[in-house]
């Protein structure tokens, strides 16, 4: 495997704190904030993190592609989160596709096999590992992972705690650099 | 976990079951190991499990059991239901001016008002009472409105048949009993004799106008005829599934009155009340835990663990078990109580000993039966024979050649330092410290033990026991007794 | 079984004056809004968030590898607060554990990989299984015990949780203390 070299690149206002482990072609837009000891780990092509999401400690997105997989021989794949998403303390999403607006919560698991759209509450603790393409709205809960569709949009969004996670982080932590955006552009 | 919950090292029970110490309770009339199942329980006291509200006995009776407030989620039957607030624009109307939970977005002549709308949502699953189609509530202890379910009259027409039917059968026996047994008196009576009751000359003058209680007879019901079951309909065989609209069986089964087949018919259900229980010796009558009545609180009124009175043995470690070879188990020992204790570690006894052991505990139970000639306060003690322990012994242990002395427990003795050996210890106490022990005792596992098979031994723990003295002031100092407790341990798995 | 002796090395961990000992390599945000009582051992990889809001443990507390203690929030229409978590004497939280709760009682045994999930109110003497899923809100009642399966059980004067489970929290958390020793270089 070809050692990975850290390309990050933090669009102003977003919140990173420097103790989060992230490895890899990772891009994180404006508004979201990585607590620290999070890990974001680009192995098999770049991480594009939307807008506004939150990625808690010891969350870890990972994005590594087996190689018995459909998409291995395509090169350059890149996962592209969707705004707006929460990635809940211990959660690991290896997801190939993720949308917007998602939540996972504590310790849950999803493997590569699953493709994310948006709307969705993978539950706690939960472990989604077949292959499958959860549509819009399922809530997976529960110790055998059962599925319901959720008929109430997810109760709210997390605007107002991120507000808060960026006025109170920063007293805190020390952050990343955000990258000049002239320097990003002049660049690609 | 296995600190708390251990299983390794269990005692027998006065009752034959084998149990950790930790599910033990040592009545101290009777001075004897008792456990969760040999002993009464009694419901002191009901609340609910989520608002930890106290609820009179009466009360819960008439609610059936279930909690006023709380609400379990119908779809992922675990967790209970939490009630949401939201606003929502309501036109303002000539009372609502004052704004008793809304305010006023618009302070001159404004149209819309917020107010405040609650709704029921289960965080676990996302479930919300939006979903079955319960409007929202003004306020959060506003009551929800309960589910009608389709049965409910016919129900109570047949329950209240049977409360008749029940009534007449009672009715029935008074008279046969009252007929059966005539008060006989020593001195005969006059008016007895001539037929002349005081009963009979007041019904004479007419004082009882209520005379003969009229016999109730069960209100007769019409049974109940389906008359027109439908055919099953054609689309069942070919209209596709959603299994999301599905209620699950454990979800139907929550909802025992209705049991919905779709899920837009799950109702939240009121949550089920729990209870602390006091545990009563069958014996003595005593009392052996009872807690207190608030739901709160941890502390007990009385406590008889016994852990606190009995030694407790726990395993250090074991050596790895072989077949026919023998190998050493650490064992320690720590005295709970506020005197010394003297130890002996003896064989347990053999099957005859026990039988014979089970028929004198039943003699000493019947003479006291028949001596203290007061039957217990609500309902006649049902004693079963102990039984004989259930555990087979798989390995062999060498006991030690003498007893040794653990001394009393001292709280103070943490902040002390020093170390006192000053007696010379037998050979197999490896070290003491206040008031524990640790003893080192070899086993040799059976040769027939295959390869992860338990090793159990066991043995007789005989113990000098002081008791506390009690309230009454009679009797002030404290006896001493000799009792024994026989202990199980599984040591381990055989390795080779 | 009983607890054997746990060493530690001298430069791994941090001992205070009042005799918490705590690694070098956890997270501690916010540390001066953390009140550890005294006697509290924190293990490698812990994550304390002080920083969201203020953390109070009791003494005798362990808390193991791997567990986050995060104070939970609670959002309102004008924004979101963090509330501060108050744990109690005498709890053991188990490896790779996320604790959010609200509160949390003395002589709690909380076990590996559990989820205690945001504003749950843990009462004393409880015990909560291995890998179970404690769902946000929930109300552990004292001597209740929580499955892993979701299931509630228990009760005073039932067997799920024992009847001296103070005694022996009590003792469970100050024999670990006692046994968590620096190894002698």
């Amino acid at each position: 495997m070809s050692k990975l070299e850290n390309k990050i690149k933090v669009m102003p206002k977003a919140v990173v704190c420097e103790d989060s482990t992230i490895k890899g072609d990772v891009t994180i837009c404006s508004g979201s904030v990585i607590h620290p000891s999070a890990q974001i780990i680009a192995e098999s092509g770049p991480i594009i993190i939307g807008e506004n999401c939150i990625i808690e400690e010891y969350a870890k997105i990972i994005h590594r592609i087996p190689p018995d997989h459909k998409l291995a021989q395509e090169k350059n794949h890149v996962l592209v989160i969707g705004a707006n998403n929460l990635f809940e303390v211990g959660s690991t999403v290896e997801a190939l596709k993720i949308g917007e607006k998602n939540i996972f919560e504590c310790k849950s698991y999803v493997s590569s096999n699953v493709t994310i759209s948006s709307g969705c509450v993978i539950g706690a603790g939960c472990h989604v590992v077949g292959e499958q393409h959860l549509p819009e709205n399922t809530v997976i809960f529960g110790k055998n992972c059962q599925q319901r569709e959720a008929l109430d949009k997810v109760s709210g969004s997390h605007m107002l705690q991120l507000d808060f996670l960026r006025k109170v982080l920063p007293n805190y932590h020390h952050l990343r650099k955000p990258c000049d955006i002239k320097k990003a552009a002049n660049l690609s | 976990m296995e600190y708390l919950l251990s299983k390794n090292v269990e005692y027998v029970c006065e009752c034959g079951l084998l149990k950790p110490l930790t599910n033990l309770y040592f009545c101290r009339h009777c001075l004897n190991l008792r456990c969760f199942f040999c002993c009464h329980h009694e419901v002191d006291s009901h609340f609910c499990r989520n608002c930890l509200e106290n609820i009179p006995s009466g009360e819960a009776k008439l609610r059936k059991n279930k909690c006023n407030t709380c609400f379990d989620c119908p779809s992922c039957t675990l967790s209970a239901l939490s009630a949401r607030a939201t606003t929502i624009q309501v036109p303002m109307t000539k009372e609502v001016k004052e704004g008793g939970e809304g305010s006023e977005i618009e302070a001159s002549s404004g149209k819309m008002v917020s107010k405040k709308m609650y709704y029921l949502a289960c965080l676990a699953c996302r479930f919300s009472s939006r979903d079955v189609g319960i409007s929202d509530q003004p306020s959060q202890n506003f009551f929800w409105p309960e589910q009608e379910y389709m049965h409910a009259i016919r129900f109570n027409t047949i329950l209240n048949h049977y409360y008749s039917v029940v009534l007449h059968d009672k009715q029935l026996k008074q008279e046969e009993r009252r007929r059966r047994s005539t008060k006989q008196s020593k001195f005969p009576n006059m008016t007895d004799r001539t037929g002349l009751n005081v009963s009979a000359i007041r019904r004479q003058m007419g004082f009882d106008k209520s005379a003969a209680k009229p016999k109730s007879k069960p209100t007769a019901i019409a049974p109940s005829i389906a008359e027109d079951v439908d055919d099953l309909p054609e689309e069942i065989f070919t209209q596709p599934i959603n299994l999301k609209n599905i209620t699950t069986i454990q979800q139907r089964f929550t909802q025992p009155a209705n049991q919905p087949e779709s899920v837009k018919h799950l109702y939240p259900q009121h949550k089920n009340l729990s209870i602390k229980r006091s545990i009563r010796c069958r014996h003595c009558e005593h009392n052996v835990i009872k807690p207190e009545y608030n739901p709160t609180s941890i502390k007990y009124r009385i406590q008889q663990f016994a852990s606190s009175h009995v030694p407790e043995v726990r395993i250090i470690k074991c050596d790895q078990l072989v077949p026919n070879k023998s190998a050493l188990i650490t064992l320690k020992i720590t005295n709970p109580t506020m005197n010394d204790m003297i130890i002996t570690i003896m064989d347990l006894p053999t099957e005859e000993e026990e039988k014979m052991m089970i028929e004198e505990m039943r003699k000493n139970f019947e003479k006291n039966l028949s001596v203290s000639n007061k039957s217990s306060l609500m309902r006649p003690s049902l004693i079963e024979d102990s039984r004989i322990v259930s555990c087979k012994i798989t390995a062999k242990l060498e006991l030690p050649d003498s007893s040794f002395v653990i001394n009393q427990r001292d709280d103070s003795a943490e902040f002390d330092d020093d170390v006192q050996s000053d007696k010379k210890d037998p050979k197999f106490i490896l070290w003491r410290k206040a008031n524990k022990i640790a003893i080192q005792l070899s086993i040799t596992p059976n040769g027939e033990l295959k390869v992860n098979d338990d090793v159990k031994i066991g043995f007789s723990m005989n113990f000098t026991y002081s008791s506390v003295p009690s309230s009454t002031p009679e009797k002030k100092e404290t006896q001493r007794y000799a009792l024994c407790a026989r202990i199980y341990i599984n040591a381990g798995k055989i390795v080779q | 079984m009983e607890i054997c002796d746990m060493y530690y090395n001298k430069d791994e961990f941090v001992e205070t004056a009042s005799g918490n000992k705590v690694n070098r390599q956890t997270v501690l945000c916010g540390s001066q809004n953390i009140v550890l009582h005294g006697k509290v051992i924190v293990d490698k990889g812990a994550i304390i968030r002080g920083d969201l809001a203020n953390v109070r443990t009791g003494r005798y507390c362990v808390i193991s590898k791997n567990a986050v203690v995060r104070p939970p929030f609670k959002q309102f229409s004008k924004g979101v607060a963090f509330f501060p978590l108050h744990i109690g004497d005498h709890v053991y939280i188990g490896e790779n554990s996320v604790v959010s709760a609200a509160s949390i009682g003395s002589y709690v045994y909380i076990g590996k990989n559990v989820v205690i999930g945001r504003r749950c109110v843990i009462k004393d003497c409880t015990i909560i299984e291995d890998n179970s899923v404690l769902p946000p809100e929930t109300t552990l009642a004292s001597f209740m015990k929580f499955n892993n399966d979701g299931t509630i059980e228990g009760g005073q004067g039932t067997e799920s949780v024992p009847a001296a489970m103070q005694d022996l929290m009590v003792d469970f958390t100050k024999s670990y203390y006692d046994h968590f020793l620096m190894a002698k270089s």
